[in-house]
Formats: structure tokens, C-alpha cells, sequence
């Protein structure tokens, strides 16, 4: 196996490596060769959060470390190495969070413009959701318009920012239970905003210096991310968009086409990629791609964005967060589209490479050497034309060198809850039933969600992979989303046949009867709140437990690399679900935190986290945590099947 | 399209053909978009009380309602 093979197991990732060295461009495979993490920040024992710093309190090497030697591993101020490995990691999780809200507050403001028709291109495409929304938020629906219901919703969502005080709206869709425990712990989030600004208050110099405050205080912090702002974020995205039901779609950098203007988006929100989608069959845009030479113009998606639009219209996706450089390589994007999170800023540089001009959108996220064109949600059509048009009139400029790889695989995404509630049995007998009754008879053995990123330090798609198909294998159903559905796309996951092929035979039994795949994809990362929902409809259905914490399930995020995956993490953990991360952790810097957060959470918040690089061994802890839940449960026995006949119920009724 | 069978064994051993699974040729062109099956806000609000009985109906008897609580 040559070092580039190494890289990833993406055989359209290694071609193009091997074309970006013979171009002699750089990319973050090299950068991850040159360039080794900080030990001490990568344990998170490094603490800048004040001038007298930064100060480094790393663990010892060597284990017995006496009380007297770790009374002096402190800062300056005397944050002992628990405190600053608390804060940083807490930091990570108000980072993630506010991503995450942030995107969902410009999701609320556009859906609320919308709603009162200020938005030209916009519309609210799903009627039905709007209903289920206004339900939770206590909108009255009655015969109002649409648009009335609307504007209520769309006011109820962005004040659910500043709430001061109270619970946000989607809490009350959580299990009872688990509602109970947040409330008995006192980690109920009061409103999104303050959440997180106070997680920055508490971890600022000479606040909160106890490692156990401050991580339920992130607890609660992440909470409000996942059954907040992310919610918030897939619903009303949702019923602008409409709610993701089956779609075919392809996938890998063998989408991009030689003879079409290539342009791809790329980043999270799915408001410009949505006018593209709509703005790019205009006859003007195909006939200016005509006028240049060009056959059309060919919309491929990239990371989120890519999910968002796969999931509604099944637009090809060129790839996950590792091949973004990639794509410009293959020297046949004319434009790269980007508006916020998970955007290298290197994109610029290998864009000067080739001939591929990069488009920023986002009035919050610009690149050094990048072309603004701002995304202005009142002007959207136009804006969204301007862009298609950059890209057109730089088709003419490309080079001699392009190669696109041919690789290419098909997938069946758009498996929102309802729709997995709609397939288990149609119009009139919706239900998660099928489901319970499969875990409950052992033919399915549990749940997992497998989400999150890529990861340079490790194999490109490797840990995702090797860990899904090992859960399947054991016939553990696998729901995944972002980076990590990528990966399962491109490995061919994503399709009913995989059932048969990959899945063990109860799992693919099921997988067959329902005509679904063994691998779920749910979305983008936002979208891991639909992961949550179909946790809690399994649940509420009965017959696995009172909570999210007694369900046979576990989660994983084997190649995460960003902060919103420390946010989601901590809120599934603090959902009562067992989490294992993978390629690094950010607090073996203290074992105490540690200890706290891959053992005692789980007497308090009934979830807790684990780490195992190595993906078969992460699965196997998730299954065994899976059968330690299905004893708890009684149902890791088969049991004997008993016919009862008349003279038996009979004796069953008398008594 | 073809039936396509499999052989199997019965609980007293013997052999028989069973139908396996079908697939149709060729790939999906549309989505399956099942939400158009409710035509109206009566019928989306019924699919919700019904299906997403969950969270909006009071009348079944999941983990939460269930007769004698765990």
C-alpha cells in the first residue's frame, strides 16, 4: 500500500491526491504530514484564557503521580488541570452550540420573512409540518390562513433565542423521563442565547472553577443545541423546503461533468442552495451555459449544504469535508460556492492552482482571496443568478489539466422520523411498532447513530466505515448523518440491496420486508435532532423503556474533528445515550474529567461518553452497551412461544 | 419482471421454494412523496393526531400512558 493509500479509502480521493502531487498543490493531506497537534492542547491541559498565560498543566507521563506533584500542575491563578481541561472542553461545547443556533436563528428570521411574504423565491413548501410545529408551539390552527399560523410560529421560533427564562418550546417533545431527570439535575436550558453566553461566563478567568459545575453546565448548554437551536433548524427547514422523504441521489467527485459548467455549494444552510436548485433550470442560465460552450450547468453539493439539497431534491453530492479540496484538484469546478462552518480557508489557495473561483456567501464568513457576492435573502433569485453566472463565465478559463474521476455510487437517502414512521406502516397505521417488536425479538439488536466529520489525522472514511458495517454486520440498524452518511454513500450503504450484503440476517430481514436500507440517512449535522425524535417516537411507542437512556442504543463519532460535534456529542450523552468518539480526546489532560464523563455521568444524566479510536473495538463496546440494556430490559433471551388456546385465555381472564 | 425464488428449509426439514425479494429494474426517477397523500388541513391534522400520535393524541397507550406505569 503506497502512503497515499494510507490517506483515505476513497479510490476518487486517492486519484485525485495523486493528481494534486503531480500539480504540485498542497493540500490538507500534506499539511497533516508537516504538521503534528500540540500534545498539550490536544489533552486540553493548555488554558489561554488570560495574559498571564497561556499556561500548560499537561498530564505526567508517567503514571503514580503523587499528590504533591499534582498540586503543583496548575496555572498561575492555581486552575488546577481538571479546571482548565472542564473549560475547554466546555468552550467547545458553547462553540458547537452557537454554530449550530446561529445558523437556526438565520433560518427563523428568513422563515418568518417568508411567512409574511417580504422574501421573493422563498415559500412555505410543507403545510403539514407548519401544523406539527404550530402544535408544539401552541399555535392556534383552527381555520386561520397559512399565513397567519405562520407568522405566529416564525415569532415563537426567534424568540426562542433570547428567552430568558423558562424552557424552550421543544423540550416538551423529550421523553417524560428524561424531562424529569433534566429538571431534577437543574440542566434544563432556559433559552438558547443565554445558554451559551453563560458557559463563556462561567469558563472566563476566575469564574467557575469546579471541573463538575461546569460540565453539567455545558450539559445544559448542549441540550439547548440539540432540542434547540438544531431543532429549530430542521423544522422550520422543513417546512420551508419540505420534509425529507425517499429520493434517489448519487454520489462522489465522479459527479462533477467535463462538459457542464460544474458549480458546487458548499457549507450548512440551505437557504441559497435552495434558489440555486430552483434559479439553475432558468432558460437563461442554460442558455448562457450553451453561449460558453457548455452542454449546462451541473449543481453538485459539498458537505451540509450537499445533505440539505440531496435529502429534498436529490442533487449529486461531489463528496464529504476531506474532499473539498479535492473537487477544485479534479480542475473542473468553475465555482465553488461556501457560506458558513467546515469551509477550509485553503480553498483559496488550491483555487489559485487551477482555474475555479471561490464564491463567498455569508455576510459572517469571508476568505482572504475570495470573491463576495452576499447572499441577501430579499434578493435571493437574483443573487442566486449572479452566482450560476460567475461560474459560467468561468468555464472558458479552465485548463488543460482536468480529470475527473469516475467514480460515482447511488444512494437512497431522506429518512426524516416521519418518514421512517410513515414506511414502518403507511397512512393509516403509522407507527415505530414494527420497529420496537423487531429490537424487542431480537431480530434487529439494537440502534445506532453514527454522525460527525473527517477526520486528516486518521484514514479519510475508514473508522465511519469499518464501525458501520461491523453494527450492521451484528444486525444493529445504523442512523447517520453529515460527513459520516457521506462516507456510507460513496461505500455503497446507503441502498436497499446493502442489506443483504452487508447486514447480519435479521436486520437484513427486516431491511427487506420494509424495502430500507441497513444505514439510515437523516440529513445534514443540524439534523441530528431527527436522530433524537426517532429515539423518543421508539420511546414514547412502548415496550423498550420510560427513556432514552433504557433504549437499546449508542452513538459514535469516530472521525470527528469539529466543535459542533462536541456539542452534539454532549447532548446526546446528557439525552441519556452512550457516545463514543474517536481519533482524539480532548480531556485525557485530567482523569478526573475523564472519570466524570465516561463513567459517573451515567449515575446522573444516564448517558455517558467513550473513547476508542479503533473502530472495531468502538464497536464492540456499543454493542455490548446495546446488550447490557437489552438485559436490563429482558430481552436479551428468546423466549419460549406459547400458543394459548380458549380454555387458556379463559384461565387468563378468571384470574 | 421475473419472480425470483430461493430454496429454504421448513421446521420438519423439508425443502421448499420460497419467493425472494424483487426488485424492479432500472433506478427511481421521483421521490416517494408520501406527505401528498394528505390533501387537506383535516386530513394533515388527523395523520398528525394519528401518526404522530406520540406527541399529539390522547388516546393510546404508549410507554407514557400505559395503564399501570412502570
Amino acid at each position: 500500500m503506497s502512503d497515499l493509500e494510507k490517506k483515505s479509502i476513497d479510490p476518487a480521493t486517492i486519484k485525485m491526491l495523486k493528481k494534486a502531487q503531480a500539480d504540485g498543490c498542497e493540500t490538507i493531506f500534506d499539511r497533516a504530514e508537516t504538521m503534528k497537534p500540540c500534545p498539550i492542547g490536544a489533552e486540553g491541559s493548555c488554558c489561554k484564557n488570560c495574559a498571564m498565560g497561556p499556561c500548560r498543566v499537561p498530564a505526567p507521563k508517567k503514571k503514580g503521580e503523587t499528590a504533591a506533584e499534582k498540586t503543583k500542575r496548575t496555572g498561575l491563578c492555581g486552575a488546577t488541570a481538571e479546571t482548565i481541561s472542564a473549560r475547554n472542553f466546555a468552550r467547545m461545547v458553547a462553540a458547537g452550540t452557537a454554530a449550530h443556533s446561529d445558523h437556526a436563528r438565520g433560518i427563523s428570521e428568513v422563515f418568518l420573512a417568508t411567512a409574511k411574504g417580504e422574501v421573493p423565491g422563498f415559500q412555505l413548501k410543507d403545510e403539514q409540518k407548519l401544523y406539527q410545529v404550530a402544535m408544539d408551539f401552541g399555535v392556534e390552527i383552527g381555520d386561520r390562513s397559512i399565513k397567519d399560523i405562520a407568522v405566529d410560529v416564525g415569532h415563537k421560533a426567534v424568540a426562542e433565542f433570547g428567552r430568558q427564562e423558562g424552557e424552550p418550546l421543544f423540550i416538551k417533545r423529550a421523553p417524560l423521563k428524561r424531562q424529569e431527570i433534566w429538571r431534577k439535575l437543574g440542566i434544563t436550558p432556559r433559552g438558547i442565547d443565554r445558554e451559551v453566553v453563560e458557559l463563556m461566563h462561567r469558563t472566563h478567568m476566575g469564574v467557575d472553577q469546579d471541573y463538575r459545575s461546569l460540565l453539567m453546565a455545558a450539559a445544559r448548554c448542549a441540550l439547548a443545541d440539540g432540542w434547540g437551536g438544531s431543532m429549530i433548524s430542521t423544522e422550520l427547514q422543513d417546512i420551508l423546503f419540505g420534509n425529507p422523504v425517499p429520493v434517489f441521489g448519487q454520489i462522489n467527485l465522479g459527479v462533477l461533468k467535463k462538459d457542464e459548467v460544474n458549480v458546487v455549494i458548499h457549507g450548512h444552510e440551505p437557504l441559497l442552495p435552495e434558489i440555486m436548485a430552483d434559479v439553475v433550470h432558468d432558460p437563461d442560465i442554460q442558455q448562457a451555459a450553451k453561449a460558453v460552450g457548455a452542454k449546462g450547468v451541473n449543481l453538485a453539493g459539498m458537505c451540509c449544504s450537499a445533505n440539505e439539497i440531496l435529502m429534498r431534491h436529490g442533487i449529486p453530492v461531489a463528496g464529504n469535508f476531506l474532499q473539498q479540496e479535492l473537487a477544485i484538484v479534479t480542475g473542473a469546478v468553475d465555482a465553488m460556492v461556501v457560506d458558513v462552518q467546515c469551509e477550509m480557508q485553503s480553498l483559496a489557495q488550491v483555487a489559485k492552482c487551477y482555474h475555479t473561483k471561490l464564491i463567498t456567501t455569508s455576510a459572517k464568513a469571508k476568505i482572504d482571496g475570495a470573491t463576495h457576492i452576499e447572499f441577501e435573502e430579499h434578493n435571493a433569485p437574483n443573487v442566486a443568478k449572479k452566482i450560476l453566472m460567475e461560474g459560467i463565465q468561468n468555464f472558458k478559463n479552465r485548463k488543460p489539466n482536468v480529470e475527473i474521476p469516475s467514480d460515482t455510487a447511488d444512494q437512497v437517502v431522506g429518512f426524516s422520523h416521519e418518514t421512517i414512521n410513515y414506511l414502518l406502516g403507511g397512512v393509516f397505521r403509522a407507527s415505530y411498532r414494527p420497529l420496537n417488536d423487531n429490537i424487542i425479538n431480537g431480530r434487529i439488536r439494537g440502534i445506532a447513530g453514527v454522525v460527525g466529520c473527517n477526520n486528516a489525522r486518521v484514514t479519510h472514511d475508514d473508522p465511519n466505515l469499518t464501525l458501520i458495517k461491523e453494527l450492521i454486520k451484528n444486525d444493529v440498524i445504523v442512523l447517520v448523518t453529515g460527513c459520516s452518511a457521506m462516507a456510507c454513500g460513496k461505500a455503497g450503504l446507503l441502498t436497499p440491496e446493502a442489506a443483504r450484503q452487508y447486514a447480519g440476517a435479521g436486520l437484513a430481514s427486516v431491511c427487506e420486508a420494509v424495502g430500507i436500507p441497513p444505514v439510515l440517512h437523516m440529513g445534514s449535522c443540524v439534523d441530528n435532532s431527527r436522530i433524537l425524535m426517532a429515539a423518543t417516537a421508539v420511546v414514547k411507542d412502548g415496550g423498550l423503556g420510560d427513556d432514552i437512556s433504557d433504549l437499546p442504543a449508542a452513538g459514535a463519532a469516530l472521525e470527528w474533528m469539529s466543535e459542533k460535534a462536541v456539542a452534539i456529542g454532549h447532548y446526546f450523552v446528557a439525552s441519556g445515550v452512550f457516545t463514543v468518539f474517536g481519533t482524539t480526546w480532548p480531556t485525557t489532560g485530567s482523569e478526573e474529567v475523564t472519570k466524570l464523563l465516561f463513567e459517573e455521568f451515567e449515575n446522573t444524566v444516564k448517558g455517558k461518553w467513550g473513547f476508542e479510536p479503533d473502530p472495531i473495538k468502538a464497536a464492540k463496546l456499543m454493542i455490548e452497551h446495546i446488550d447490557k440494556k437489552r438485559k436490563a430490559l429482558g430481552i436479551d433471551k428468546a423466549r419460549e412461544r406459547v400458543l394459548f388456546d380458549m380454555a387458556k385465555r379463559r384461565e387468563l381472564d378468571a384470574a | 419482471m421475473a419472480d425470483q425464488f430461493e430454496e429454504k428449509v421448513t421446521f420438519d426439514g423439508k425443502k421448499v421454494k420460497v419467493l425472494g425479494p424483487t426488485f424492479e429494474d432500472g433506478k427511481p426517477e421521483t421521490p416517494i412523496n408520501w406527505r401528498q397523500k394528505m390533501r387537506n388541513r383535516d386530513e394533515m391534522l388527523a395523520y398528525l393526531k394519528t401518526g404522530e400520535r406520540y406527541w399529539f393524541s390522547e388516546e393510546w397507550f404508549g410507554s407514557e400512558k400505559r395503564k399501570t406505569k412502570a
